[in-house]
Parts: structure tokens; C-alpha cells; sequence
């Protein structure tokens, strides 16, 4: 009786350090068969995004809301990106997977860069059953002007399904092309969606359009029509 | 007494260090190919600015920054009349209709260049709007600035009269 205790209590421990090694998320439950891994931008996790979850949930898709800045106490800097533990978001990512249903990460800006390098690495097998939505993915190393753009190295993406949202208005639209034949040399499936008349973080702008106020409401259609023209279901 | 002498020039020095930082100065290269049309559809290239200063800007009218920016080029282009000096404004990645839209609520003197397909952006290497090369009379690249500024005064009017003072008297 004494060691049934102490195996239940060993197992509660060693189920609360796994979780412990997990960076802090919000979660939204929901039935649905879809799970959603928000990764908000280096500048944090916005209210319209928060929204957003909730909508989703509403509509059978699970968010699990992550915001790296805030999760490891990191400046809110693109280059913060660079500092989050790569092993403890790709035990997120299995720690999703387990939960069988299909899982879709969504990652903003900057966070782009660490979500790749972790989905390098899942095992290929794990890889496979992960897509990938990046919003505006920020993946330079040096963007200098007269100078070519040079791209971080994400690591060995064979099998990860990449599809890179890009708002029409943004300095990067012209420079898509290049970033999309950077994801597939390293072995990504890559695809592409334009939102039109939106500029980069259209959710969070000091001087928002009234079309990016109404897109801003409805984050959670978008992202559902881009998943079905996608595939990745 | 010393000691606050020394830490007033230091944070002099610091302040203008950090002021000058706007401006990238390049080693005189030459400038990029510019293949462009003006709104009335007239090709243009760096060639028709030959023997002048150029002050080529890259910009977008749904960039706010840009759009701070450009009534202090206005006031340059008048401030500077006469001067060997061409402003010129090239629109990277837009239809000819959303930069109409802009110039119909904005009255600009400079002349205006459409990059829709974003070729010229690509080519330049921007990254950032606005994002401005300063060329010499003969057509290479002197500075590099990433941001926006106030072209009528200060650092950026310094900038642009150093290029003008290199040139020869009979070209002013």
C-alpha cells in the first residue's frame, strides 16, 4: 500500500517537472479535432489575438495562446527571440501532438525564427503531422540596404508544412519570393497567402484603417479560411 | 566642478554621435540600376539626374513614417530651388491608384516614380520604407539613411550642402 502511494506521488512529481519544463501558455479548450499554437510576436501578446482564441474556441478550434516575451521574462526585442529555450517549446509542440488532435501553430513576426528551429527538432515522424502558419516571419540575420538579404538557418525542416501569411503593405512583400525559396531549401512545403490592403501587425497599429479596425474582429475567420484554402486540416 | 565640465562635453559628444549615427555614409559606390516610370508613364533612369545631387526616396503611402516625411522634402525642393538638386520619390510595390489617392490630398513638386512590381526596391536592397540614398553628381551612392528625418534642417541639409559644395562652381 505504502509503495502504490509512493509510485502514484512519484508519478504526480514527475508529471508536474514535465509541465514545469513547458514555457506558461494560456489555454482556450474547445472539442473540435484542431488545435491551434499561437506564438504572439516579440512585442507580446495583444488583445485582439486574445479575441481571437476566443472565437476560435467558440468554433470547435482549442488555442493554446503562447507569448514568449512574457512566458521568459524577455525585452520585448526582436532579438529576444533568439534567447527562448528551443528545447522547451519543442516539447510544447509534442506536448500538443499528444493530445491527437492536428496541430497548427501560428507564429507572428519575429517568433517565427524559434518555432522553426524547434520544429527542427521534433523527430521527422513528429514533423510531418505539424503545420506551420507564420504571419509576417521576420528571418533575416542582415538587412542592409545595397546588400542581399541573408536569412537565419532554421535547421532540417523536411516534412514541416510552411505557409507564410504576408500583408500586402509591408517593406518585406517584394522580398516574399526569396524568403519562400530560403524555407524550402531546407526542406519545407511551402505556400503562400496575401491579406490585402493590411499592413504588418494590422491588430495592434497606433493609426489603424477602419478595414484593419473590422479585419482586426474577425482574425479568427481569416485564419480559418486560410486553413481551409491551405489544407492543412 | 571638473567633474561636471567632463560629464557635460561627454554627453555633448554623446548626443551628436548618436545624431550622426542617422546617416550612413557609403565609399562613393556606384549606385544600382533604376528602371522606373513617372506618373504619366515616361521611363526614367539615374541618367536624366546626371551632374545633379539626387535625393532618391523609397516610400509607400500606407507608411506613416514616409508620409511625416515628405512635406520637409517639399520645403527642401523650395528651400533649394535652383541648386543643382533633384528630389525624387520612388513608390515601392503600389498601384498607380493608391499613390494617386495620397498625391490628390498631398501637393508635391518632386517627381514622382511607380516601382509596382517592387523591381527596383529588390534591387536597391531595401528592407525598410522610407529608406533614402543620397547620390554625388556623378551617380554614386554617398549616404544611406534608414528612417525618416527632416530634410529642411539640421543633420540632413548639412548632408545634402556637403554634396552640393563638392560640386564645381559652374555646375550650381
Amino acid at each position: 500500500m505504502r509503495f502504490f502511494r509512493f509510485l502514484l506521488l512519484s508519478g504526480w512529481a514527475c508529471a508536474f517537472a514535465v509541465r514545469a519544463d513547458l514555457p506558461d501558455f494560456q489555454a482556450f479548450p474547445a472539442t473540435g479535432q484542431q488545435l491551434l499554437l499561437w506564438v504572439a510576436s516579440e512585442r507580446g501578446r495583444t488583445e485582439p489575438e486574445l479575441q481571437a482564441a476566443q472565437q476560435l474556441a467558440a468554433q470547435g478550434v482549442e488555442v493554446w495562446s503562447l507569448d514568449l516575451v512574457n512566458a521568459y521574462f524577455l525585452p520585448q526585442l526582436p532579438g529576444s527571440m533568439d534567447a527562448v529555450p528551443l528545447q522547451e517549446l519543442a516539447d510544447w509542440l509534442r506536448a500538443a501532438q499528444a493530445s491527437g488532435k492536428r496541430v497548427i501553430v501560428v507564429a507572428v513576426a519575429r517568433a517565427a525564427a524559434p518555432v522553426l528551429r524547434a520544429a527542427a527538432l521534433l523527430e521527422p515522424a513528429e514533423r510531418q503531422r505539424l503545420c506551420v502558419m507564420l504571419m509576417y516571419p521576420n528571418l533575416y540575420t542582415v538587412a542592409e540596404p545595397l546588400a542581399a538579404p541573408d536569412y537565419l538557418d532554421p535547421g532540417t525542416l523536411t516534412g514541416l508544412s510552411v505557409r507564410v501569411l504576408q500583408p500586402r503593405r509591408s517593406a518585406a512583400t517584394p522580398w516574399l519570393p526569396g524568403l519562400l525559396d530560403h524555407l524550402a531549401r531546407h526542406g519545407a512545403t511551402v505556400s503562400q497567402g496575401m491579406l490585402e490592403n493590411l499592413r504588418e501587425g494590422y491588430w495592434a497599429r497606433e493609426t489603424p484603417t477602419e478595414f484593419e479596425i473590422a479585419e482586426s474582429r474577425r482574425m479568427d475567420a481569416m485564419l480559418l479560411r486560410e486553413l481551409n484554402t491551405w489544407g492543412c486540416k | 566642478m571638473k567633474r561636471l565640465l567632463t560629464t557635460c562635453v561627454m554627453s555633448l559628444l554623446l548626443a551628436s554621435g548618436a545624431q550622426a549615427a542617422g546617416f550612413e555614409a557609403r565609399a562613393a559606390t556606384p549606385a544600382p540600376e533604376l528602371k522606373a516610370q513617372d506618373l504619366a508613364g515616361a521611363p526614367k533612369t539615374l541618367a536624366d539626374y546626371r551632374g545633379k545631387v539626387v535625393l532618391l526616396n523609397f516610400w509607400a503611402s500606407w507608411c506613416p513614417p514616409c508620409l511625416r516625411e515628405m512635406p520637409s522634402m517639399e520645403r527642401l525642393r523650395v528651400k533649394m530651388a535652383g541648386q543643382p538638386l533633384t528630389i525624387v520619390a520612388l513608390d515601392s510595390a503600389e498601384t498607380p491608384d493608391e499613390v494617386n489617392a495620397y498625391l490628390s490630398r498631398m501637393k508635391l513638386g518632386f517627381p514622382i516614380l511607380l516601382d509596382p512590381d517592387g523591381s527596383n526596391t529588390k534591387r536597391w536592397n531595401v528592407f525598410a520604407l522610407p529608406t533614402t540614398f543620397l547620390l554625388d553628381a556623378r551617380g554614386r551612392v554617398r549616404y544611406v539613411l534608414t528612417g525618416p528625418t527632416e530634410w529642411d534642417e539640421g543633420e540632413a541639409l548639412g548632408v545634402i550642402e556637403s554634396l552640393l559644395a563638392e560640386l564645381p562652381a559652374a555646375a550650381k
